[in-house]
């Protein structure tokens, strides 16, 4: 079913739908339904990622980060709860959203200007990467942005900057909760790693996603620029979430 | 860039409060030999997780030689109890990441020296990758 069908059949329905897909995927193993469940509530991911655009981040980027939280909702929906699989997925893409943000340490107030020429470099350093076949220079960075090297290093550090800061308040410094991000059940991977932090080595105290990366960076020696495409993120994201995740080692030893 | 060594010195605090700006100089020194993207987060990672290891000291000394193709890092005097234990990697279990590990995969080569007035410099060199 495609997504405009799912636009146009009844809220019911809808979830009827959802379920049926769900059924397939967990009880079946139907790959294909689960790509359909993902198809289907683009849209919713869509809609809470535009509440986190203009903050330094293109809104392409906060979608794509939103839809892992999707995937994660749908691989872990249970089957005997009573809810929608939107009300359930919508804290789990909030949460994965939040920890994005958080992870890029925009809780740090920097001018408008870099933020802005750093959200469009992580663009720019994926089309040069695909255009020269390796990592770009700073020069090449610049002169594709029509700015300066000067500039392009001083947006690096601004995007380099990360802070265990909880983004729960947004830049404005209001809480920023909606009622509808309170429905639902809460980041179970994210709440787990947090009760676990006296009790497992510190690289086993990281998101598994983070672990992943280290592994392929440091065991397997894979470049950034492989890593962002096996993992679905940025080069500059990637390079943001080794740096963090190295300190949160090194501290947790301390 | 002439064949002659240009050489940067720097005496920073060891605040976190002041790791971006040695990032910062670290990138526009890399960037006058046209470093990628990536080698300039490699060079700047391996500083980063040096400094991260220094141990208590206050200060620490920063030495960039700028070749035609490479940049040659001194940084020091660090603690050498503290970078000897990181530097260890004989006994690390699968999956635990030391200080060696994460230098061996961000720059070509690395070592330690010990300092005129007590502790140990590490030296560490990353070379362009595409020249």
């Amino acid at each position: 079913m495609s997504p405009a069908h799912h636009r146009s059949s009844s809220p019911s329905q809808a979830r009827r739908e959802d379920r049926e897909l769900l059924r397939r995927y967990h009880d079946d193993g139907d790959t294909s339904a689960r790509e359909e469940l993902i198809e289907r509530h683009l849209p919713l991911v869509r809609s809470l990622a535009r509440r986190y655009s203009g903050r330094g981040e293109s809104l392409e980027d906060i979608e794509q980060v939103g839809a892992i939280g999707l995937i994660k909702a749908i691989d872990r929906f249970e089957l005997s709860r009573d809810v929608s699989l939107a009300t359930y997925a919508t804290p789990n893409v909030v949460g994965e959203i939040k920890r994005h943000f958080r992870d890029k340490g925009w809780a740090i107030r920097v001018p408008r200007a870099l933020q802005e020429l750093n959200a469009s470099m992580s663009g720019a350093i994926e089309r040069l990467t695909g255009r020269l076949g390796r990592s770009p220079s700073i020069a090449e960075i610049a002169e594709e942005l029509k700015t300066t090297p000067e500039e392009v290093l001083e947006a690096m550090e601004v995007g380099s900057a990360y802070s265990t800061v909880s983004l729960s308040t947004g830049p404005s410094g209001e809480e920023e909760l909606d009622p509808l991000e309170t429905i639902g059940e809460e980041d179970e991977g994210f709440e787990r790693s947090e009760d676990r932090v006296s009790l497992e080595p510190a690289f086993e105290r990281l998101h598994e996603r983070e672990r992943e990366i280290l592994r392929m960076r440091f065991e397997e020696g894979l470049p950034q620029t492989q890593i962002a495409q096996a993992v679905g993120l940025s080069q500059m994201h990637v390079s943001r979430l080794i740096r963090k995740s190295l300190a949160e080692m090194r501290e947790e030893l301390t | 860039m002439n064949a002659e060594r240009e050489l940067i010195d720097l005496d920073a605090p060891l605040a976190a409060d002041f790791h971006p700006v040695i990032r910062l100089i670290i990138g526009g020194i890399a960037e006058r030999v046209d470093f990628a993207f990536e080698e300039i987060d490699d060079l700047q990672l391996a500083v980063e997780r040096l400094l991260a290891e220094a141990g208590r000291r206050e200060t620490v000394h920063l030495r960039f030689e700028v070749a035609e193709e490479a940049i040659r890092a001194r940084v020091g005097p660090l603690d050498e109890q503290a970078i000897a234990a990181a530097l260890r990697d004989g006994d690390a279990r699968p999956g635990q990441l030391t200080l060696e590990r994460i230098l061996t995969t961000v720059v070509d080569s690395f070592g330690v020296e010990n300092a005129v007035d007590g502790g140990v410099v590490v030296r560490l060199e990353k070379r362009k990758a595409y020249l």
